[in-house]
């Protein structure tokens, strides 16, 4: 119960771009970078990942409501979780994200390449609140006569893949730097249910037959499975479960296909503008797929006796099963195995950096250095598609490097529902061991309960600098 | 030196992180007093009949009362069994014959045991300007097991002669307003 209600706090307490990684863009000390930005201006010559703890990202959020709208100290929390859904629009969502490098790897290639490679896997789950079918569910139709109640609001999508990537990264010259990456994915869960649509409406009728009219319209509703359907098999032990899953994340699931590509251009010696479009790709979902449907329309004013009682048979008429199959004929509820393709969230990242605060130099000819200034202000915009539209965030940052172990990152993000999101990243190196840590919304840890937005990014990384 | 400073800021984000966060001024014992409380207003019954219904088709000769029988067999499943609190029925009735009528609506079990009644007059109307009479049953948490314990429901209509001529339409209406606690 305990790790339900903080699944559930989890769930309730943040707010929602969560694959946005403002913090990580453009640190071009951070191999991560490159997994936002393929082009990214970077200033090591290789890095070595340690597995499953190089990169490990938790992000969690809720746009409308927070723990403490619902969970008060206070009595009569049923009527506040009715205030709170009434408040949430169909538009309101809420994400959980997590993404775990298992391996990371780069190399610097000749004088002005860079490969960078590795897995990762990563679960997404979003939804929009659904708000007409959770008040039917919640109020009935008592006080909602003549209101339709909408299923489109039924949207969501979820996923847990593994990601195998290789990307380059080129410097074209002093001016440009773009790159690219090719990105595999195995999948092992997927579901997905959108562009439903639909309405149930209950009417009054004051010229009769009845007090009410009840209507199904135009219901067209799909979920869509992947991964799940195996595993409700009574007859499958934990261990081939297991066998099962981890077979999923080396292709032996589904699978896709996805693109990453960026660039970076340095339009003054200190205005760098940069920009990225990640996982344009999709997935073939064709094993172990199952999808239910329900389809039709249908109205009515209620059961009609026709007395007699019997029937021309002599029996009693089973009003009940013709109005049943009535239902079933009109409105079709069906479970199949169909093929699907889904698109993974695209991501878009621009920025724009000033920079300024010239490094001084010890005068040692011994001693070289990249970095010519140690601090950039930029502004950054993040968007995600998500099945009704984009989510956007923008941020302002100010990025410093102190020395060569030590560099924060402190940012101020702009989103559909938070003002008060400043985040912070340190990121220091001891010798060639790097270990960062980022941490969004700090203002919201010092009570989670009424916060909106918590995300939270770390890793241990060997990071190479021939110079 | 600078070592040392790497260290102790990576400490105090980590101990701003892990000790600075909590959750305040809520409670989370309060989850198990969440409840769902719909309430359904849903059509039930409708009918219409007149004077052909109320002449046997076997022997042609005319009845005095005429019935008809329903399983509702939704108030078997478990979200009745287990979380109905009360329903509120409504029976309106529009008549058209100059006679009145004594109309009897039973709630009966599966072996037919009769669980709860509600019996009215249909006041006599005429063709232009139908009588109207409504019933409306309220069956609170203390009565709602007659209800859990039905599967029929049975219209039971019987003329009140008088030396008009037998001849109109009767129309049935109902609904339950069925609210739950889940």
């Amino acid at each position: 119960m305990r790790l339900f209600f903080t699944l559930a706090v989890f769930v309730i307490v943040s707010h929602s771009q969560g694959q946005n990684k403002q913090l990580l863009y453009n640190v071009n000390g951070l191999p991560q970078t490159l997994l936002l930005n393929p082009g990214a201006n970077i200033d090591f010559d290789g890095h070595v990942g340690l597995p499953f703890f190089s990169g490990i990202h938790f992000a969690v959020g809720s746009s409308g409501v927070t723990a403490y709208d619902v969970f008060e100290d206070s009595p009569n929390i049923n009527q506040r979780i009715t205030n709170t859904m009434r408040r949430l629009t169909h538009k309101d969502y809420f994400t959980l994200h997590q993404q775990l490098e298992i391996f990371s790897l780069g190399w610097k290639w000749g004088r002005d390449k860079y490969i960078s490679t590795g897995i990762y896997q990563e679960a997404d789950a979003f939804s929009y609140f659904p708000k007409d079918p959770a008040i039917l569910a919640r109020e009935g139709n008592k006080d909602y006569i003549g209101v339709p109640f909408d299923f489109s609001h039924v949207s969501f999508t979820g996923e847990v893949l593994t990601v195998y990537h290789i990307g380059l990264n080129r410097k074209m010259d002093d001016r440009i730097t773009v790159g690219a990456r090719l990105k595999l994915y195995s999948g092992i869960f997927n579901v997905e249910s959108v562009n439903n649509t639909g309405t149930f409406l209950t009417i009054n009728t004051p010229d009769g037959p009845n007090y009410y009219r009840h209507f199904a319209n135009d219901v067209d509703i799909r979920v869509n499975t992947s991964g799940f359907a195996s595993l409700r098999d009574n007859n499958t032990t934990v261990q081939e479960a297991t066998k099962d899953l981890i077979g999923r994340a080396f292709f032996g699931g589904n699978v896709g296909v996805g693109v990453d590509m960026g660039g970076t251009y340095k339009v003054r010696d200190n205005i760098v503008i940069s920009g990225s479009v990640l996982d344009l790709g999709l997935m073939w979902q064709r094993d172990d797929v199952e999808n239910y449907t329900y389809k039709g329309s249908y109205q009515t004013d209620g059961l009609e006796p026709l007395f007699p009682e019997l029937g021309p048979d002599g029996k009693a008429i089973p009003y009940w099963d013709i109005f049943e199959d009535d239902v079933d004929r009109n409105l079709v509820d069906e479970t199949l195995q169909e093929s699907y393709v889904t698109w993974r969230p695209f991501k878009m990242n621009a920025a724009v950096e000033f920079i300024f605060g010239e490094t001084f130099i010890p005068c040692d000819y011994r001693v070289e250095t990249n970095r010519k200034h140690h601090s950039k202000l930029g502004v950054h915009l993040f968007g995600i598609k998500r099945p009704q539209d984009v989510k956007f965030a923008l941020t302002t940052y100010y990025d410093r490097k102190f020395n060569s172990n030590l560099r924060m990152k402190v940012s101020y993000t702009l989103d559909d529902y938070s003002f008060s999101n400043v985040g912070l990243l340190l990121s220091t190196r001891l010798k060639s061991f790097n270990f960062y840590l980022a941490a969004d919304n700090l203002i919201g840890y010092f009570n989670l309960a009424k916060s909106n937005y918590q995300s939270v990014q770390l890793g241990f990384q060997f990071i190479i600098n021939k110079k | 030196m600078r070592i040392k400073t790497v260290l102790y800021l990576a400490l105090a984000f980590l101990f701003f992180m892990g000790n600075v966060s909590c959750m305040k001024d809520i409670d989370f014992d309060q989850a198990g007093e969440i409840t769902m409380q719909p309430e359904i207003q849903t059509d039930l019954l409708i009918f219409e009949v007149d004077q052909k219904d109320f002449v046997d088709p076997v022997t042609n000769s005319s009845k005095q009362i005429i019935r008809d029988t329903v399983r509702l067999e939704f108030l078997d499943d478990s979200y009745i069994q287990d979380d109905l609190e009360q329903v509120e029925f409504s029976f309106k009735y529009r008549n058209a014959f100059s006679q009145g009528f004594f109309n009897k609506i039973s709630f009966l079990s599966e072996n037919n045991a009769l669980q709860h009644q509600v019996s009215f007059y249909i006041g006599g109307g005429s063709s232009g300007n139908p009588a109207v009479t409504e019933k409306i049953e309220l069956i609170g948490p203390d009565r709602i097991q007659v209800i859990k314990r039905s599967i029929k429901m049975v219209v039971e209509i019987e003329v009140l002669p008088n030396n008009e001529p037998f001849s109109g339409k009767l129309n049935f209406e109902s609904k339950g307003l069925f609210s739950f606690q889940f």
